[in-house]
């Protein structure tokens, strides 16, 4: 990987641009507001395949699978992509970012041969981590795979399972030896969604959305080929798949916040209401000089936690303590969005499909705030891992 | 000075809860989502039956207590019915409720609503109502609607803290409720073998919530004091405590949804709805932004009065 001086970086800063004018397509929010399920996963694979051609899809993964760019360019990419406010990669977000770094750091040659390619083909993960009895104890999971001659069978439930509706693909976490103690006799398995005994059923949120699913395994037969892994090391493997959900994945999301985020807050500070602008009163200014501080704060942590993680020196606490300061400030951030917007954004509950967390309908990106403080590790799970393993306090209940 | 409320109160106010819940209690709101325009049929003729439309709360202080009570109750199922507006109407008018409403986007959750509506701002300005229907079902629009507002009189001043206050009590009953759920399920709900409420970290905040819960219904109560005793700053210690309404929802249902996680979401779960609910009683007639400045200003710089302060 090179490191491009400033004025390589530069370069690269007006090619993205280049780019961005040219292809982020201008009527996006409007055409994507009220689609159906089908339009959006057209979009979304359309929208995947022309950031790959310029290759831009993949910039965190190595070189020799279609990345290879340096920190410092990936977050010049990812400003320019929220300045351009470009469409975001929401379906593929567990292919590219979860399913490529299990693949990477434990998959075998075959697993990556066929897998890695086919990601850039647009085949879609979703993640099959929790069940009902298996939430922030994720090491409690009671879905069996036994094995069965040159495959394992499996059967159990999973829950919370995001976009599982369109998915191809499924990173799996199942019981191999039910008599070990419970980290140790968990594997890690990638699963074809279209197995027989895969049933797939949508939730329904509060919002009125179906982005929820439990999937229902019903003797579904995985080949032995498929174990990321050794059996009963499945819990050491998907430590790496989280840390990559609560580090990488960052760098993106803060340069949104950052560049497109805080932008659409302005915006709604701007807006005209009874007796002049929000932006002209003090209190609303101070409050934005905050969050100002806190996003800046933000994108340096983020980028010290890529950078460590390039040369290998990550801290046991690291990604925990950047995801509950992201979760905790896009909770602030659309919080107050959703203050400041007034009576009309409590009406407005329709936001463009594949737009950011902070999309300016402010009400629905308040309570899908809350999609990063409960899941992948609520914050109190965060706050343990920060006081046990970056602290050294002592460890609670065994867990 | 005595804050509580009265026995007979009280116990009007907890048979009023079980006759709700013998009616459906939580269903109440489901039933009403799906057929909004049988609200006044079915909870409007319970509510008769209790004789909740026979309280007098702006003539008889018990009937006050009484009102303040059932308007609890009523938060406690978010009963889909504009039970505290219903009560709050003015005595010298023929209408069958008050609303407050800003003088920006008046609105109100009385939509389909077949009754004579008055509205009152800030300012004592009164107007006859007509109820816009939502642009969006009720799943989306909670049964607000615009309205449109005929100027009828500026003599509305002295109504003002009553309508205030009762909505107020309706949002307590929503957070005594939503405190209700949230113990039950971390103490059901079992991770790391135990329930999650042995953790100090869920304890504490399921604490902060309570204390918040608590602190509101003794201002609710002194509010309400304030009206009974005829105290001229009523009004501004309405303001008050629908400041603090809103603010101790804030953190009563951020820390009920963080601790449910995602199921809190999903209408499977009484919190979702209740949650969902409880905005219209947080952003209308004003939000907190709107509450604070308000308040300020009549304020001034002389401050509350307080139960200390003189006053009486």
């Amino acid at each position: 990987m090179s490191v491009a001086t400033p004025a390589e970086l530069e370069a690269f800063r007006d090619s993205v641009r280049d780019w961005c004018r040219s292809h982020v397509p201008a009527d996006w929010r409007t055409a994507q507001t009220g689609v159906g399920e089908d339009e959006h996963v057209a979009f979304q694979k359309d929208w995947f395949q022309e950031l790959r051609q310029a290759g831009y899809a993949v910039p965190h993964w190595p070189a020799e699978w279609g990345g290879g760019l340096s920190v410092a360019e990936q977050i010049v990419l990812y400003q320019e992509l929220a300045a351009h406010d470009a469409p975001r990669l929401v379906l593929a977000f567990v292919a590219i970012h979860h399913a490529a770094s299990t693949l990477l750091a434990a998959g075998t040659d075959e697993q990556r041969a066929r897998h890695l390619p086919a990601i850039l083909e647009g085949e879609i993960w979703v993640q099959g981590f929790s069940e009902p009895e298996a939430g922030s104890d994720l090491a409690s999971l009671r879905t069996t795979a036994r094995r069965d001659g040159d495959h394992y069978v499996v059967n159990g439930q999973k829950l919370w399972s995001s976009g599982a509706t369109h998915s191809d693909w499924c990173l799996l976490l199942a019981r191999t030896d039910p008599g070990a103690p419970k980290r140790r006799g968990i594997s890690y398995f990638l699963m074809d969604m279209r197995s027989a005994g895969v049933d797939v059923r949508p939730i329904r949120q509060a919002t009125g959305e179906w982005h929820f699913a439990e999937i229902f395994l019903d003797d579904v037969a995985i080949p032995a080929t498929q174990l990321v892994g050794t059996e009963n090391d499945g819990w050491r493997v998907a430590q790496a798949t989280l840390g990559a959900e609560r580090g990488m994945t960052m760098l993106e999301l803060a340069e949104r916040l950052g560049h497109a985020g805080f932008r659409w807050l302005l915006d709604a500070c701007c807006r005209p209401v009874a007796g002049g602008r929000p932006l002209d009163d003090p209190a609303v200014q101070e409050r934005l000089a905050g969050f100002e501080t806190e996003i800046q704060g933000l994108r340096a942590l983020c980028r010290g936690l890529a950078e460590r993680h390039e040369t290998g020196a990550v801290g046991p606490a690291d990604a925990s303590i950047v995801k509950l300061y992201y979760s905790e400030l896009l909770q602030r951030m659309t919080d107050f969005g959703a203050e400041v917007a007034g009576l009309p954004a409590q009406t407005e509950l329709r936001k463009p499909a594949s737009s950011g967390w902070e999309s300016g309908a402010w009400v629905l990106d308040f309570i899908g705030s809350w999609e990063w403080t409960i899941p992948g590790g609520t914050s109190e799970i965060q706050r343990t891992i920060i006081a046990e393993r970056g602290l050294g306090m002592p460890r609670g209940p065994e867990r | 000075m005595n804050l509580d409320l009265g026995p007979e109160a009280l116990e009007y106010g907890a048979t009023a809860r079980r006759a709700l819940e013998a009616a459906g209690g939580d269903e109440l709101l489901r039933t009403a989502e799906r057929e909004p325009e049988r609200r006044d049929d079915v909870i409007g003729s319970l509510l008769a039956a209790l004789g909740a439309w026979e309280l007098t709360p702006r003539e008889h202080p018990e009937e006050l207590e009484a009102a303040a009570a059932l308007c609890r109750s009523a938060g406690s199922v978010a009963l889909p019915y504009p039970v505290a507006e219903r009560l709050s109407r003015s005595s010298d008018l023929d209408a069958d409720g008050l609303i407050v409403v800003s003088d920006a986007n008046p609105a109100a959750p009385i939509a389909g609503s077949a009754l004579r509506w008055t509205a009152l701002d800030a300012e004592g300005r009164r107007s006859a109502v007509t109820a816009c229907v939502p642009t969006g079902p009720a799943r989306t629009s909670s049964f607000v609607g615009r309205l449109e507002l005929e100027p009828l009189d500026d003599r509305g001043a002295g109504d003002l803290a009553l309508a205030v206050v009762l909505p107020c009590w309706t949002l307590l009953g929503m957070l005594d409720r939503a405190l209700e759920l949230v113990r039950a399920y971390v103490l059901d709900r079992q991770q790391f073998g135990q329930p999650i409420a042995a953790f100090q970290g869920v304890q504490f905040q399921l604490t902060d919530a309570e204390v918040e819960r608590a602190g509101l219904e003794e201002l609710a109560k002194y509010a309400l004091w304030s009206i009974e005793v005829g105290r001229p700053e009523a009004a501004d210690d309405a303001l008050a405590l629908r400041l603090a309404a809103i603010e101790a929802a804030d953190i009563v249902f951020r820390v009920a949804h963080q601790l449910h996680g995602a199921i809190g979401f999903c209408d499977e779960t009484t919190l979702s709805w209740l949650s969902r609910y409880s905005g219209p009683l947080r952003r209308l007639p004003f939000g907190p932004a709107e509450t604070g400045d308000l308040l300020m200003r009549r304020l001034g710089r002389s401050g509350l009065v307080g139960i200390f302060g003189g006053g009486s």
